[in-house]
Parts: structure tokens; C-alpha cells; sequence
């Protein structure tokens, strides 16, 4: 049967954050129990308590299907969008069963659920240039581009401007200058795009600036707040990526040359000589960067905290001297892979989002004409498939 | 039950009481470790940034190696960090025959393949999963009652939930909490639990790095724990080795102990501090816990 | 008090286009929407936009079959401009930036769309309105020195001089409660349609004919208000929209009995002859008993058809509507979908260039009726139509701004009026019904009697029931007694224009004894071009006997094709 959803309605009870910037007042809870189907949303949860109980419930809400971006809130503490939230999971995950209903974070609450983004969201989108800077000249047809990079683009092209991934950003939540995921997934739909003529630009800006795509604390919690599959990190990790790989920017943050210690010491010890780590981040990829004046400062600063380590035998001096090692033989294979990769004239990445998963099944359909109800997901036989039909006009497919 | 067991680069570097404290536990648990010594470093991500190819490409290796040895059954690693990076390289290895061929043509040069099926577990996931709470709980010695531990995840073991297979049948993000249960803790809520504790930042940003951990511990401190317990190693080294950095960056002393999980895990068991290596912490566990009224002494 | 060239009500493609081309004319340009811009429902389009620019296709073949998808009742000089305009505006988009996918020589890819004689669908996976919206977005952010934003600033009224021009508008702004007067040389209302005024509806909430009204009340006419389009692809439960570009991949649309009935009533096109052919036939099928689903009230949209492969790439957006929204995965078994209100090819009458009768005041996108659709508007020419009146009302406006003094208006009254109606339903006393009660009864209304299938009875009976729900929402009460985002009253005057938008479509059904593209009286049911090929207008008449809905016709504007049987 195609549809799953026939679970009668049940009672929900939400605890919403009020907030009335007019009473003087402080934020309050406020609890509501409604009665939906478990799989509605918990967007719908809360406008039938503004239908009903109180019309004074503020949240931005339009199209109800995850595409205008309006409704970012913090459902249990986490972001989400309250209309691609179902009832029961949110239950599930509530404290007590009682679904906690909260503004979005790292912006300032104008009125219970509705935040403001230009203080925040909006500005850091304006900081990237967030318009294409068009190659010249330009043509009288389109730009002839590969049908590859307008599907990589279109990932970050699908971002909705919802805020949840600023919302519990935590770079951003000790460093608000932080640039963030939103924009910089931004930016890079223009660094992607072939039609930009500014790539190096953009990235270099946003490379040197100490609130850029150095920034980021690496935390996976824009990935998981993301109702699109935008992946925000992943793009700042291919920011670098092409900044350090192909520009070979060298930045004042570190980032280059942490990414170089890190990988530079992996090639040689086949371990992560935490020791070297330190002073080839401040100093330069090489033994002598511990004799730098940006590497020395930081020593220095780290002086308690080594003798400390040391004298308490965590650090042990030999190994934070010559590092540790795995055996020669492995490692000089470990050395043939990273030669064999580096040597590629290109990168090869695998972006899920583009080549999909592999497939696994058949479809169903075949049971749906021969009129009995299908299991969803269930392996038909192989003489059951389906022949692939023609459509209108030919194939639809290229 | 045997494991292909991967340490990592920090247990055999900066914090090699984590090292030490594992491999005194293990038997306690029945658990054999065959240490893939062969193996290289995850990345930890920044291989990953650096080159995507790369780290899976390693961590294939690993993987291979790991699927080698006999009689194993899964992979054990003892950090959040390589977890996570080990993770998403499986993700992308697993999802298409094409990469993974074209990955396994590299590893070829050494007589390697790596095979989809491998199971790659945390140590917080093995005594949940494997090992079992109950049969946890039952092989405590010495439970720690009256102790107040704040669990410590790290980002790389909790986030992307699918990627982790955490969902409802397997709660990943709540083991902590029960392993502190079982083996007899309090557990204390606090708002850092699960957010980064920077050390991916503390060359590019440090004051936001140290100002993460900083006030993680400070939130723990609040809310009064004795102690936090940490699956990752990295973690550790920004929360521990950093704090009195951490605590000059937040203002406020912190004298938070942090404890690597089989730390924690062998003191329940009955293994001594000092042979667990809790004197070679920064903040030293024994120098704010006194164990013999905050854990109940061992059972005859 | 702002004053400017070309005011514009409404951020989604048709105002920010036509803020673009009035700031690229040297226009002083303020564009104000209710919501922030990227809400607008404009993003929630999904499958593509027409233009002909393929070397084998001819812009002439895409008229006639939107002249054709209107069932001869478009404006034929309005659709030539349209068609023959449509290709070098998407070539502009393209040039903004806008993600269109490729083929594999690096063109842009065309994909088969309802009623066209050939591909010509220009698209973005399937999240299209969001691409060129967020581009559009993105020029206006990059254009910020010509062109001022007020964001979340609700329109309450126009305002008019003594001679009757147009000459700016009252509005709130949502944030602070704060009333401001907008003196404009010209106003473009680019409002949207009124989809809220049914229940359920694909259209988004803030979609409440905010502009259609606007425009009725200051005396302009609305034209086919008649003309509602059902689109056939909506979920059952909750109205969502699933793309007509399921089936320009080639889906399959089949009743309890596994047929594919299209075959019936379209044999050439099958599921992509035009949305009220096929609204009809799956009305048939689920009115005659052969429909699936809770009720018998669905039809099954079978894209396992097409291969997993592209589904995933050209339809993700689908893909997760599917999951998310109704629980299934399209790429292993069908999905259950119906007839849903979707589009408004009525609105307020305008001119090629978005005039209206009333000078200085302009409208463009689906609050107006040029009118490029007719009885029926052909799937992805409603992007286009945003964007090519949206320009040339955008030029327009600024070109007669160039050539005027800024109005001198006192719009003192007028602000203190729109206020104090604010304030006097905040303080309405709680008796009566709530809003949001007489908003469902509205909807539910007319989706009972002016849906895919219309007859007098029914008709009459909606009229009545709007009747009494128009003076039930002037004692409405609501709860939100404050100033800061009072979202509340808000949603008290949206009541009232959904009631003007819905009490129009129910007059000029009645008044068409005919079927003709979307309406299908059931007591007319044939086409009758010797009585009925006009368009029916609407105005509000004055105070006493004359006042309320004023019918009357006007001609439609025919250049080369003279209607025919209209078949698929």
C-alpha cells in the first residue's frame, strides 16, 4: 500500500517558548495539548494551537513543505523546520513525551518563535558576495558548462535560507563573528559554479579572514541540521580544499599549514607526531618551523603545560622528540598511496549527493498493475520488473 | 570476543594512559585485542579536507588489514575522532562498487582489498552493544557510587546521526549515559555534553577553541560534577592537557577531571588509579577526587 | 515619508523582476513584500519555465499551444509577446547565474512538460521557482543602492490622488507595528494569487489575494476570475504539490485497476495533455469508484517507471516530499495524489505592458490577468509569465516615471484610517467565530462548489455562504492584542481579501453558462465560443443597489489562431 499514514489521531503536548518583547517580561513556557495524526507535522501541531487556543502564537510559517524556509526552530534542542518535523518522532525524542519548542539559536528573539535573521543570517550572506561575478565575455547563449558542475552546484544552490544550521552553529556560538555555515555553503556555490570569475578572490578573502573558513570547529552540527542535505561543513572543507589545493593559499590562520603538518607528518611517521603538529602549524611545514618566531611564541606559551606533561610522564620527551612510527615496510607503502594520489593531475572526489547510492532493488510496480498491494521495499522477483515504457515524445531520459 | 583493534595516533602519543588503561581492561571484559599495528593514522578530517581520495584510500587499508585478521569479529577503535573519520570513509566506500574499485586498484600494490560487511565500533559502542549494560553491571567491583561524572561524547561519535547508525534501537548518543549507570555513577546533565570541545580550531583559532572547552568544563563544574568521562582522545587533550589555558580563557577556575572512558570502566572493574595512569593527567583526577570515599572500596 | 519611482508590492519573480528592470532603467525603486522575499511562494515552483530556445524549436509553436492550453480564451498579442520574449529572458537568467541543468554538449537541458508540442522546459532539478527567486534575490542584494527593500512590511491599502491616479500605498511593518505612508509615481502589485481561499490548496499560507483585493477595492477590474486551476498532482492529506515534471520524466498516472485512463480522454498527450484535462479525467476516475487510496479519493502517480537514477538527480525534491510528506518512496511504489487548487489564471485586468486601468497602478505575476493563460494555464508558463510582465511592467513604470513629478498626495487620513481599522479589530470583543474558523469554512466552501466540477445549484450556494461569512469576518475576533509582530490581525485582513477573491470567482462562474478550459459546469458542459468566447470581468460597484461585484465583458484579443477543437 503506498501510503503508510493511518494511525489515528492522538493527543500531543507542546511546550512552547513565549516570548512578549512588549510586556517587559522575561521568556516563558507555555503548553498546549493538541490532537493530530502522529506523522503530521509539528508546524501543523502548532498553528492548530494558534487556531484554537491562542492567535497571539508568533512563528513564520508559509508553504508547509520544507521549501520557503520560514519556520526554523529548535524542536528538543536541536534545529529543525517545525513543518519537516513529524509528531511522533519529535515525541520520541522528547523529555517526558512533552515536545519542547524553542526560537532558533545564535539570533536574537524578536517575539516567541521569530528570531531575527538580519542581525545575524542575512548579514554573514551579504559578507560572502553572494551574487555571480559573470566571466566576461559574456555570450549571446548560455554559458556552456558540464552537466556535472550545475548538479554539484545545485546542492548548495538548494539551501533554503532557513537558518537552522547558524541556528546551533558552535564555532558561532563563542566566536558570533564567525562567518558561518549558511554563507560560506553560500559562497561556495559561487567558488563551484564555472561561470564565476572571481574564484581565487573568494577564497583567499575568505581564507585570511580570521572568521572564515578557518573558523570552523569542525562539528558536524550544521550537517545535521540541515533539512536540505546542503552538507554547510562539507562545503567549507572543499573551500579549503581548493583554496590550499588548487590557489596554494597560504593563510594567516594557520589553516594551511595545519592541513599541511597533519598530512606532511601522517606521510612521514604513518602516526600523527603530535609534537610537530604544533610548531609546523604556526611555523611552516618543516622541522626548522619549531625555531620561528610564531612557532617559539607559541612554545613558550606552552611551556607550563609541557613540563607539566612531561614530568607527569604523559609526554614522553623521546617520543615528543623523534614521534612514533608505524613499521618501515607499511609505511613506505602508506607513502606509495599518498605518492600515487598526489600525483593525479586532478582530484578525485566522490560526492554522494551527485553519484547517488548504488541500487539495490527493483521497483514495485509491476504489483500495483497486476492490482495487489505491494510491501514497500520488498525485493520482487526478477521476472515480475518491470519493463522500462516509453514516454511521451521519446525517451525523457538523456 | 576478538577485535581488530585500531589505537590510534594520540593513545600511543600524548595520551598513552588511555593506551595503558585499555589494554589493562580488556581482559576484564573478555576482550582480545589484536592491535593493527601496520595500520596508519585516520586523518582525523584533515586528511579528508586535504584530499577525499586520500583518506579513503587509508583508511581502506585499515579496514583491509582489519578484515585479515582471523577470527575477529569487528573492528574496536578508542576515539570519537577516528570513528567519525573512519565513518565517513566507509560511508563512501560502501555507497559505490565503482569508487570502491577504483580505491581497491591502489590498495592492490600491496595485496589488499577492503570488502563492504566490515563493522567498525567504538569502545562505547562495544560495551553497549556487544558486551552488554547487565553483564557490564555485573562484573563491577567497585561501584562508583557518589560519583558525579559528566559525560564528555565528542562531535566525531554523535553527529551526522545516520551516518553513526544512531536511532531509536540503537540510542548511540545516550550510551555514556548508561555505561555511567551501569557501572554504578550518577550521571550529570550539562548543556556541553555533546557540542565540540575545539580542538579541531586550537591552531587557526585558539581562544575559540580554548573557549569551547573552557566552558564545557564550566558547565560541568555547575552542574556539579566530580568529574567528565570522554571517548576521544583529542577531546582530552583539549580539555585536559588545555585547561589551565581553558580556564585563563573563560576566566574561572575549573579543576575538572577528565577521564578517558576505559579509565572510568577499570576503576568500576577494580583496577587501581595509578595503574589506570590517572596520575598523568594535567588536572589530576586524584588531586580533586578522593577515591576512597567518592567510590565505593572494592567488594571483598 | 518614502518616496519613489516604482513602488512594488510583493517580493516573489514577478516584483523582483520588475525591481531589477526598473533600477536598470535609472528608476528609484522600493520593493516591499510581507514576508522576507524568499518566502514567497515563487520558490515552491518546481518543474521549469518554457522558452523556446532550442535551434529546432520555433516560439510560434509554443504559442499556439499555450494559446491552445488556454482553450482559446488567452489574449493572443499578450501570449506572442510572451512566447517570442521567452527566449532571450532565460538566456538573462542564465547569464545572473540561475543553475540551469545541462545536457551533455553543456546546453541548457529542456525537459517534456503538460500540453507542449515539444520540449522546451528549461529547469533546475525540480526546485526551479527557488533557483531564479534566490538568483533574483541575490541581483537585488548586489543592486542594494537602487533598489530599497522593506521587508516584512504589510501592504493595507493604495493610495490615490484626487484625479484618481495611483500614486502609492499604506503599509505596516510587521516588526515594530509602526504605520507608514509610500508615495510612488507607479505601484506594481506583484501579490500572487489567492490559493488560501481554498482548502487545501499547493499555495503557501501567506498566498491570500492580498493584491487581487487591493486592487478590486481601489476600482480596478479583475478579469476570469472564474478561471481556477485544480493542478492533478497533489498529495490527499495535506494539498502539497508534486511536480507535473514526474510526469515530463515520464510517470504514469493509474486508477484502482492498474489503467492508465489518460488514455480516455487524452490519447496523444496521455499524462501530459494540459492540468484541467487531466484534473478532470482523474476527477472521473475517483467520482466513478476506480479511484485508491483512504476513501477511494486518490489516484496513483507511479514514477518507478522512470529510472532511480534520475529520479534522484532531476526530482530529488520529490523524492524527499514523498518521504517526508506522505511516507512513501516514489522510486519503489507509487504515490497517492489528487486534483488540488493550485493557480488563479484570473486576476486584475492589465495591458502587455502590466497597466491597468487605473494610471500608476500596475500589476504583474499571478495577481494579474494579461491574459497569457486563459481558461488554463500550461505548466512552467507561469514562471515566465513572472518574469517577462514582471520586466515590462518594471520598464514601463519606470519609463513613465521619467516623464512625471513625484505625485503630491496627503496621505495623512488614509494612515490614520488603515490604523485605526487595525485597532478596531484588535479590539473586537469575543463573541462571533474565530478567524481561523471562517477561514476553513471559506476554504472548504469552495472547494466543495467551485472545484474541477461547477453547476448552478452549487454556485449559488457558495455565494451565499461567502456572503455570510464576509460579515461573520467583519466581527472576527482575535487574540494578539500587541504591536510587535501582530501576526493575528494580520490574518483578519487577509480574511477579508480572501473573501473579496472568493465571492469574484463565484460571481463569474455563475456567470459562464459554459465549460471552457478550467471551469466545467456540469450544467454547460460544452465549450459555447458563439455566447461565451469573451472574458468576464469584474468590478466593484459603488455604495447601495450598484454596489458589490459588477459583471461585464471584454473581447478576446485574437491574431493568428482561431479556436478550434481542443483535444489531446
Amino acid at each position: 500500500m503506498a501510503e503508510v499514514h493511518d494511525r489515528p489521531p492522538e493527543q500531543f503536548t507542546l511546550k512552547l517558548r513565549r516570548y512578549d518583547p512588549e510586556s517587559g517580561g522575561a521568556p516563558y513556557w507555555d503548553e498546549h495539548t493538541i490532537e493530530l495524526e502522529p506523522h503530521r507535522s509539528v508546524l501543523e501541531a502548532i498553528l492548530q494551537a494558534r487556531d484554537r487556543f491562542d492567535g497571539s502564537i508568533g512563528i513564520r510559517c508559509s508553504c508547509r513543505q520544507a521549501i520557503c524556509g520560514s519556520c526554523g526552530i529548535r524542536v528538543n534542542g536541536e534545529p529543525a523546520l517545525a513543518c519537516h518535523t513529524h509528531l511522533d518522532a519529535a515525541k520520541l525524542s522528547a523529555e517526558n513525551g512533552v515536545i519542547e519548542i524553542e526560537p532558533m539559536g545564535n539570533m536574537p528573539v524578536i517575539k516567541d518563535l521569530i528570531v531575527d535573521m538580519d542581525a545575524v543570517h542575512w548579514k554573514k550572506i551579504q559578507r560572502v558576495t553572494p551574487w555571480l561575478l559573470a566571466k566576461q565575455p559574456v555570450p549571446e547563449r548560455e554559458y556552456l558548462v558540464s552537466k556535472e558542475a550545475m548538479v554539484d552546484v545545485t546542492q548548495t544552490m538548494a539551501c533554503i535560507q532557513c537558518g537552522a544550521c547558524v541556528s546551533d552553529c558552535l564555532a558561532m556560538e563563542v566566536d558570533p563573528g564567525f562567518i558561518g555555515p549558511a554563507a560560506l555553503a553560500k559562497a561556495y556555490r559561487f567558488v563551484g559554479d564555472p561561470r564565476d570569475d572571481e574564484q581565487f578572490e573568494r577564497l583567499n578573502d575568505l581564507a585570511q579572514d580570521p572568521q572564515g573558513i578557518f573558523d570552523c570547529t569542525h562539528c558536524f552540527k550544521c550537517v545535521q541540521a540541515c533539512p536540505k542535505d546542503v552538507n554547510p561543513m562539507g562545503q567549507i572543507m572543499r573551500l579549503r580544499r581548493i583554496a590550499i589545493g588548487d590557489h596554494h593559499i597560504v593563510d594567516q590562520n594557520n589553516g594551511e599549514r595545519h592541513e599541511a603538518a597533519v598530512t606532511g607528518l601522517i606521510r612521514n611517521y604513518g602516526l600523527l607526531h603530535e609534537a610537530e603538529m604544533i610548531p609546523r602549524s604556526y611555523g611552516g611545514n618543516s622541522w626548522f618551523a619549531k625555531f620561528t618566531p610564531a612557532a617559539g611564541k607559541e612554545l613558550l606559551s606552552s611551556l607550563p603545560v609541557i613540563i607539566k606533561g612531561v614530568l607527569r610522564g604523559k609526554m614522553n620527551p623521546k617520543i615528543a622528540i623523534f614521534g612514533h612510527k608505524i613499521p618501515s615496510a607499511d609505511l613506505k607503502a602508506v607513502q606509495a598511496i599518498y605518492d600515487k594520489i598526489e600525483s593525479r593531475p586532478e582530484r578525485y572526489e566522490l560526492n554522494l549527493y551527485i553519484a547517488g547510492e548504488d541500487e539495490e532493488t527493483a521497483p514495485v510496480a509491476a504489483a500495483v498493475a497486476a492490482g495487489t498491494s505491494a510491501d514497500g521495499g520488498e525485493t520482487p522477483d526478477a521476472g515480475e520488473t518491470p519493463n522500462a515504457p516509453t514516454s511521451p515524445e521519446g525517451s525523457a531520459n538523456q | 570476543m576478538k577485535v581488530a583493534y585500531w589505537p590510534g595516533c594520540v593513545s600511543r602519543g600524548f595520551t598513552p594512559e588511555l593506551h595503558g588503561s585499555m589494554a589493562k581492561v580488556a581482559p576484564l571484559l573478555d576482550i582480545e585485542l589484536v592491535e593493527l599495528d601496520r595500520a596508519c593514522c585516520t586523518g582525523a578530517g584533515v586528511i579528508a579536507e586535504h584530499n577525499q581520495e586520500l583518506a579513503d584510500t587509508l583508511n581502506a587499508r585499515t579496514f583491509a588489514l582489519a578484515q585479515q585478521v582471523d577470527g575477529a569479529e569487528l573492528m574496536m577503535n578508542i576515539c570519537s575522532t577516528c570513528q567519525g573519520a573512519q565513518s565517513e570513509c566507509q560511508e563512501r566506500l560502501d555507497a559505490n562498487a565503482e569508487y570502491r574499485a577504483h580505491v581497491n586498484t591502489t590498495l592492490a600494490a600491496e595485496g589488499l582489498t577492503y570488502e563492504t560487511g566490515l563493522t567498525n565500533k567504538n569502545f562505547l559502542w562495544l560495551l553497549v552493544e556487544e558486551i552488554g549494560l547487565e553483564s557490564l553491571a555485573a562484573r563491577v567491583k567497585r561501584p562508583l557510587t557518589n560519583l558525579k561524572v559528566g559525560p564528555f561524547y565528542g562531535c566525531y561519535i554523535v553527529r551526522p546521526r545516520e551516518r553513526l547508525g544512531i536511532d531509536a534501537e540503537h540510542p548511540r548518543d545516550h550510551y555514556l549515559d548508561q555505561v555511567i549507570d551501569a557501572l554504578g555513577g550518577t550521571v550529570i546533565e550539562y548543556a556541553g555534553m555533546r557540542k565540540c570541545c575545539g580542538f579541531p580550531i586550537i591552531t587557526m583559532n585558539k581562544e575559540a577553541s580554548l573557549k569551547q572547552a573552557g566552558r564545557h568544563l564550566g558547565d560541568a563544574a555547575d552542574a556539579d560534577a566530580d568529574c567528565l568521562v570522554t571517548p576521544c582522545p583529542l577531546c582530552h587533550l583539549n580539555l585536559d592537557l588545555q585547561q589551565p589555558l581553558a580556564a585563563g580563557v573563560v576566566g574561572r577556575e575549573l579543576n575538572m577531571p577528565v577521564l578517558h572512558l576505559p579509565q572510568l570502566v577499570g576503576l568500576a572493574l577494580g583496577l587501581d588509579p595509578k595503574e589506570l595512569g590517572l596520575g598523568r593527567h594535567v588536572v589530576k583526577p586524584t588531586s580533586v577526587i578522593d577515591w576512597s570515599t567518592s567510590v565505593v572500596a572494592a567488594a571483598a | 515619508m518614502p518616496a519613489h519611482d516604482v513602488l512594488i508590492i510583493g517580493a516573489g519573480l514577478a516584483g523582483q523582476r520588475a525591481a531589477l528592470a526598473a533600477a536598470e532603467k535609472g528608476a528609484s525603486v522600493a520593493i516591499m513584500s510581507k514576508v522576507h522575499p524568499v518566502r514567497s511562494h515563487s520558490v515552491a515552483a518546481a518543474g521549469g519555465i518554457n522558452a523556446a530556445i532550442s535551434v529546432d524549436d520555433d516560439w510560434h509553436s509554443h504559442a499556439y499551444d499555450t494559446v491552445k492550453g488556454s482553450d482559446f480564451l488567452g489574449d493572443q498579442d499578450a501570449i506572442e509577446v510572451m512566447c517570442s520574449e521567452a527566449p532571450a529572458e532565460v538566456m538573462d537568467l542564465e547569464h545572473m547565474g540561475v543553475t540551469f541543468h545541462r545536457n551533455d554538449k553543456g546546453e541548457m537541458d529542456l525537459r517534456a512538460f503538460g500540453g507542449a508540442s515539444m520540449k522546451r522546459t528549461a529547469y533546475v532539478a525540480d526546485i526551479t521557482g527557488q533557483a531564479l527567486l534566490h538568483v533574483l534575490y541575490e541581483q537585488l542584494l548586489k543592486h542594494h543602492e537602487t533598489v530599497a527593500r522593506y521587508e516584512e512590511w504589510f501592504t493595507t491599502s493604495l493610495l490615490r490622488d484626487d484625479a484618481g491616479n495611483c500614486c502609492g500605498a499604506i503599509a505596516r511593518d510587521v516588526r515594530s507595528g509602526q504605520m507608514e505612508a509610500f508615495t510612488a509615481k507607479n505601484v506594481i502589485l506583484a501579490c500572487g494569487g489567492a490559493g488560501q481561499a481554498y482548502k487545501p490548496t499547493t499555495n503557501g499560507l501567506i498566498v491570500t489575494g492580498d493584491g487581487i483585493a487591493m486592487a478590486y477595492r481601489a476600482g480596478a477590474p479583475l478579469m476570469d476570475m472564474e478561471m481556477v486551476q485544480y493542478h492533478p498532482t497533489c498529495l490527499v492529506e495535506t494539498g502539497i504539490l508534486i511536480t507535473e515534471g514526474a510526469r515530463g520524466e515520464g510517470a504514469h498516472l493509474l486508477n484502482a485497476n492498474g489503467e492508465r485512463f489518460m488514455e480516455k480522454s487524452a490519447p496523444n498527450k496521455m499524462e501530459l495533455a494540459s492540468r484541467d484535462v487531466v484534473s478532470r479525467a482523474e476527477q472521473i476516475e475517483i467520482n466513478e469508484g476506480r479511484g485508491v487510496g483512504p476513501n477511494g479519493a486518490g489516484i496513483y502517480l507511479d514514477i518507478t517507471v522512470v529510472p532511480r537514477k534520475r529520479t534522484l538527480e532531476a526530482l530529488r525534491e520529490i523524492v524527499n516530499l514523498g518521504k517526508d510528506f506522505a511516507g512513501v518512496d516514489i522510486t519503489r511504489e507509487p504515490i497517492t495524489i489528487r486534483p488540488g487548487q493550485h493557480y488563479i489564471m484570473g486576476g486584475v485586468k492589465t495591458d502587455v505592458d502590466g497597466r491597468t486601468p487605473i494610471d500608476g497602478l500596475y500589476a504583474a505575476g499571478e495577481v494579474a490577468c494579461v491574459s497569457v493563460h486563459g481558461g488554463n494555464r500550461l505548466g512552467a508558463n507561469s514562471l515566465l509569465d513572472t518574469l517577462i510582465f514582471g520586466r515590462r511592467s518594471g520598464e514601463h513604470a519606470a519609463a513613465r516615471a521619467a516623464s512625471m513629478g513625484m505625485p503630491s498626495v496627503d496621505a495623512n487620513a488614509q494612515l490614520l484610517e488603515d490604523a485605526a481599522r487595525i485597532d478596531s479589530i484588535i479590539a473586537r470583543p469575543r463573541e462571533g467565530r474565530r478567524v481561523s474558523e471562517i477561514k476553513n469554512e471559506l476554504g472548504e466552501t469552495m472547494n466543495r462548489s467551485a472545484a474541477v466540477f461547477r453547476d448552478e445549484a452549487g454556485l449559488q450556494a457558495a455565494l451565499e455562504t461567502i456572503a455570510r461569512l464576509r460579515e461573520e469576518a467583519d466581527n472576527a475576533w482575535i487574540d494578539d492584542r500587541g504591536t510587535v509582530f501582530n501576526q493575528d490581525v494580520l490574518g483578519a485582513i487577509e480574511l477579508g481579501y480572501m473573501v473579496d477573491c472568493a465571492e469574484t470567482t463565484v460571481v463569474a462562474a455563475l456567470e459562464r453558462k459554459e465549460s471552457r478550459g478550467a471551469q466545467f459546469r456540469t450544467d454547460f458542459p460544452e465549450r459555447n465560443d458563439g455566447e461565451w468566447l469573451k472574458h468576464i470581468d469584474i468590478t466593484l460597484g459603488g455604495d447601495g443597489a450598484a454596489g458589490g461585484p459588477q459583471v461585464s465583458y471584454s473581447p478576446v484579443t485574437i491574431t493568428q489562431w482561431e479556436p478550434e477543437e481542443r483535444k489531446y
